[in-house]
């Protein structure tokens, strides 16, 4: 039986919110369906997909090639995206993307034999002020992460809790100084050019 | 409206593009995305321009200058021309450093990955990339990173390869397969640096799928025919017509060596737009198959190569005792006017009545011809008994222009509208315009909304009886005769109607609903040698009706009920029907010959020789005049200036000097007559004759490769 067999009515709920030349609109909410049921795309459900809507195969593909969201391989539960743009590479992401794949016992691509996790370097995912980062499957961001920080937040998620996102305030600067949680100063204070001659 | 290019001032009509105001008024912008016939999508952002408006104010009036001109709003970025539309009072600069900065920055771009293939690539020479790159570049890359490296021999069907490394994303084969034939196959996967093109559709299953090759920019896609056979400066391009249809589509034929290679579609904005089927296109090499070079004859039982002087001697001796009269001749419908003037000639110095040539139907139609520009523009189109994928490929993509609404596409002095703004990806289609009647399936069944399976002429009686009033309610006859009423609708009839004699029917059910009626021909010049006395005359039997003491067949594959005594065959390769004659002419193939052809639309074209090594072949002329040599005789047609002279006596028209779009002439009335010798089509089956010829082709060089 193929996935959508025995959910008419969820295609008829998504199929309906789009006006009849607008069918193919209906793609992505079919396969963001498939991605979360499956953690990802079989070919098969591409098939489906394109059955449904009444487009072909291939745009399907090109639709869910398009958005990193969708996977055409297999994802654990929890798909764990380490940042390792700029801001987070100074801030130590290689090291953490080392430590998580050596834990973990994968690389990208493969899911560890309890189905719980697969991981994946990103490209900036737009936190560099608490760099570095890693995202957790759509969960949430886990933000300024230390190594304790990462395997704790493994622990709970084999033991089926997640703690939830975990993102700090980012270190502001006023004058070259470094504002702490607490609203606090540090460092020397940046004058006006020529002041400090 | 008025639109100023630069220091020029041009009117062009509204919604014109600004790339095409700008190409009107004699300058250029470099393109990559756009083409003629497509939607334009502004991908490769090359055609950028500076452009402005003036603007009206609250009282209706143009807001004016310090000068009292129209004040001009300039547009804050560089446009792309191919997507903006032309506007009154548009100001457009092409040569500005601004532009021209832009568009070296995007060729810069477009290079960042761009293979440095050229020395090996089959484009080289008549690339648009290298031609842009060289015209409108900085001349050198600042990118010093690895380039992207992808498949270069990524096969997407066995006629089309992708090379992903060289492609640009230009979007033009992503869009024709959706826009022209309307069959989606490929599409973009994946995206940024990475996009490659693909299907998943297995192959290209389109009978339409090698006009990719011409419209890419660069060499990525790349016709597998004629993969590394030449580089474009050593091919001889001859300009000519393809005799595969009667839709006589321009093309241009590419040999080098003496040896056809490659065959590309030409511009033919009234015949085929740009486009051409694949089995025009890829089904020259098995044309080349075994082709005959010098005359064969029997000798011991054996067909042994034999000269000319031979040959005649031969007959010489042969045909002493033979009446002329009784000596039977027959072509195929596809020699050109000439040949079958010099055939109709030959007839009548023999005194024989047994001339034929096939295949064609007992009658032509009365009523005036439509054009394929008709075709494309008719309001609605009812398809009896013709499979038009085997009969008449192209005709196919003009009523799927038909369905579009897109027809026709403006043109301007630098001819059909490069960015015609009123075409867009995912065009409404207009299935219910498209009725079919046939009793097999047709290709173009899945662009209609009403197909009714059956014997098309009794489907033809009963849409006859609709247009008299006497239908049930709601039957598919009724809509379809309903179609017919329209203004501007065109009946089409194929072989399946006409070889069951219904062509009366269809002029009847055309003449009392309006529309207008077009009877597809049998081969690539039925039409034309229809106005030529090429029928069997008094007391002539057609070919294979009766046992004749000699008959001269050309390229007829059919063999005949009856054998003559004597058989003397022309023909391009050792057909069944060659293999049990007395004597073998050698025949030049349709790429070949020099004369003119008549299209389903009545169309005069002329057909140019390719530059192709033939051997001894010849076309029908000298091969009719050997026999009149052997016999003594004298035709007054012996060779293309006298059969030119004859064709100019008969249809009061110089066919050496046709306009390059041909002409439509009025060729005065037909020699009819009944035939039971039926077109069988076969355009449309080519394919797999010929993958399984260029199988069999590798196989032996692999075979000759191990043998070395």
């Amino acid at each position: 039986m193929r996935y959508f067999d025995d959910k008419p009515e969820l295609v008829a709920a998504i199929l309906a919110k789009y006006p009849p030349q607008g069918r193919r609109s209906s793609l992505m909410p079919l396969l963001r369906e498939v991605q979360t049921a499956l953690h990802y795309v079989p070919a098969e459900q591409i098939e489906e997909i394109a059955e449904i809507v009444g487009v072909t195969a291939t745009e399907v593909r090109a639709v869910m090639s398009f958005y990193s969201t969708y996977s055409t391989v297999p994802q654990g539960k929890y798909h764990l995206q380490v940042c390792a743009t700029l801001s987070c590479a100074l801030a130590g992401s290689d090291e953490l993307w080392d430590d998580l794949c050596e834990t973990l016992g994968i690389s990208p691509g493969e899911v560890t034999p309890d189905g719980l996790f697969s991981v994946q370097k990103v490209e900036c995912l737009g936190s560099c002020g608490t760099a570095p980062l890693v995202q957790v499957g759509e969960l949430g961001y886990h933000e300024r992460l230390s190594r304790q920080d990462l395997h704790a937040l493994l622990d709970a998620l084999r033991r089926g809790e997640y703690p939830g996102p975990h993102s700090p305030l980012p270190v502001f600067v006023h004058s070259g100084q470094q504002e702490d949680a607490a609203g606090a100063r540090h460092g020397a204070e940046l004058k006006p050019l020529g002041e400090n001659l | 409206m008025k639109v100023f290019v630069d220091d020029r001032a041009v009117e062009v009509p509204a919604g014109t593009s600004a790339m095409d105001a700008l190409f009107e008024a004699g300058r250029d912008v470099p393109y990559f995305c756009s083409l003629p016939y497509l939607s334009p999508i502004g991908a490769c952002r090359m055609c950028l321009v500076e452009a402005g408006s003036p603007r009206r104010g609250q009282d209706g009036q143009w807001i004016l200058d310090d000068q009292g001109q129209p004040k001009i709003f300039w547009l804050p970025k560089p446009m792309a021309s191919c997507t903006l539309a032309a506007s009154e009072g548009m100001v457009i600069r092409t040569q500005t450093d601004a532009v021209r900065k832009a568009q070296a920055g995007m060729v810069e771009f477009t290079l960042l990955n761009h293979p440095l293939d050229c020395p090996t690539c089959d484009k080289g020479g008549a690339c648009e990339l290298q031609d842009r790159s060289y015209e409108y570049g900085y001349g050198a890359s600042r990118f010093v990173f690895d380039r992207r490296h992808a498949d270069k021999h990524y096969p997407l069907s066995d006629l089309v390869v992708l090379d992903q490394e060289r492609c640009i994303h230009c979007k033009r084969c992503v869009r024709y397969f959706e826009e022209i034939p309307g069959q989606e196959m490929i599409d973009f996967i994946e995206r940024g640096v990475h996009t490659f093109i693909d299907g998943y559709e297995g192959g290209l299953p389109s009978a339409f799928s090698g006009n990719i090759v011409d419209l890419c920019p660069v060499g990525a896609l790349l016709d597998n025919v004629a993969r590394f056979r030449g580089r474009n400066w050593e091919y001889d391009h001859t300009a000519t017509i393809c005799t595969g249809c009667s839709v006589g589509c321009s093309v241009t034929v590419d040999a080098r060596n003496g040896r056809v290679e490659r065959i590309v579609g030409r511009d033919h904005p009234a015949v085929n737009e740009r486009w051409i089927c694949d089995a025009g296109r890829f089904s020259h090499a098995l044309e080349e198959e075994g082709r005959l070079t010098t005359p064969l004859l029997r000798r011991g039982g054996e067909l042994v190569p034999a000269s000319f002087d031979e040959v005649l001697a031969y007959l010489t001796s042969e045909l002493v005792d033979v009446p002329p009269a009784q000596i039977g001749l027959y072509s195929s419908s596809d020699i050109t006017l000439e040949e079958g003037i010099a055939l109709e000639a030959t007839a009548q110095v023999l005194g024989s009545g047994h001339v034929d040539h096939l295949p064609r139907f007992s009658q032509l139609p009365a009523l005036p011809r439509p054009t394929l520009h008709q075709l494309a523009q008719a309001s609605a189109v009812v398809i009896a008994g013709a499979d038009l994928g085997a009969e008449a490929p192209v005709a196919e993509l003009r009523i799927q222009e038909m369905l579009r609404g897109a027809a026709p596409p403006p043109q301007f002095r630098h001819g059909t509208a490069i960015a015609d703004l009123k075409l867009t990806e995912r065009m409404e289609r207009h299935p219910e315009r498209l009725a079919i009647f046939s009793s097999a399936p047709t290709s173009l069944d899945r662009s209609a909304d009403l197909v009714v399976r059956g014997d098309p002429q009794a489907a033809l009686s009963a849409i006859a009886a609709a247009l008299e009033g006497n239908a049930q309610a709601a039957s598919p006859y009724l809509s379809a005769a309903e179609l017919l009423r329209r203004p501007g609708a065109t009946l089409v009839v194929g072989s399946e109607l006409q070889a069951a004699g219904g062509l009366r029917l269809a002029e009847k059910v055309a003449r009392s609903s309006g529309a207008a009626l077009l009877a597809l021909p049998a081969d690539s010049n039925a039409l034309g040698l229809a106005y030529l006395r090429l029928v069997p005359g008094e007391g002539g039997a057609a070919y294979g009706e009766a046992i004749l003491p000699v008959a001269l067949v050309s390229r007829c594959r059919r063999l005949p009920a009856q054998w003559p005594r004597l058989l003397i065959v022309h023909d391009t390769t050792l057909s069944a029907l060659a293999a049990r004659a007395d004597v073998v002419l050698p025949a030049v193939s349709g790429l070949e010959k020099q004369g003119t052809l008549v299209n389903l639309e009545g169309r005069l074209q002329a057909l140019r020789p390719a530059a192709s090594e033939v051997g001894e072949a010849t076309d029908l002329i000298p091969a009719l005049g050997l026999l009149l040599q052997a016999l003594g005789l004298r035709s007054p047609v012996r060779g293309l200036i006298s059969a030119q002279r004859a064709l100019a006596q008969r249809f009061g028209a110089r066919v050496q000097s046709l306009p390059p779009e041909g002409a439509l002439l009025d060729l005065g009335e037909p020699f009819l007559a009944e035939t039971h010798l039926q077109h069988q089509p076969e355009v449309g089956a080519w394919a797999a004759a010929h993958l399984a010829a260029a199988r069999a082709r590798a196989a032996a060089n692999r075979a000759l490769e191990v043998a070395k």
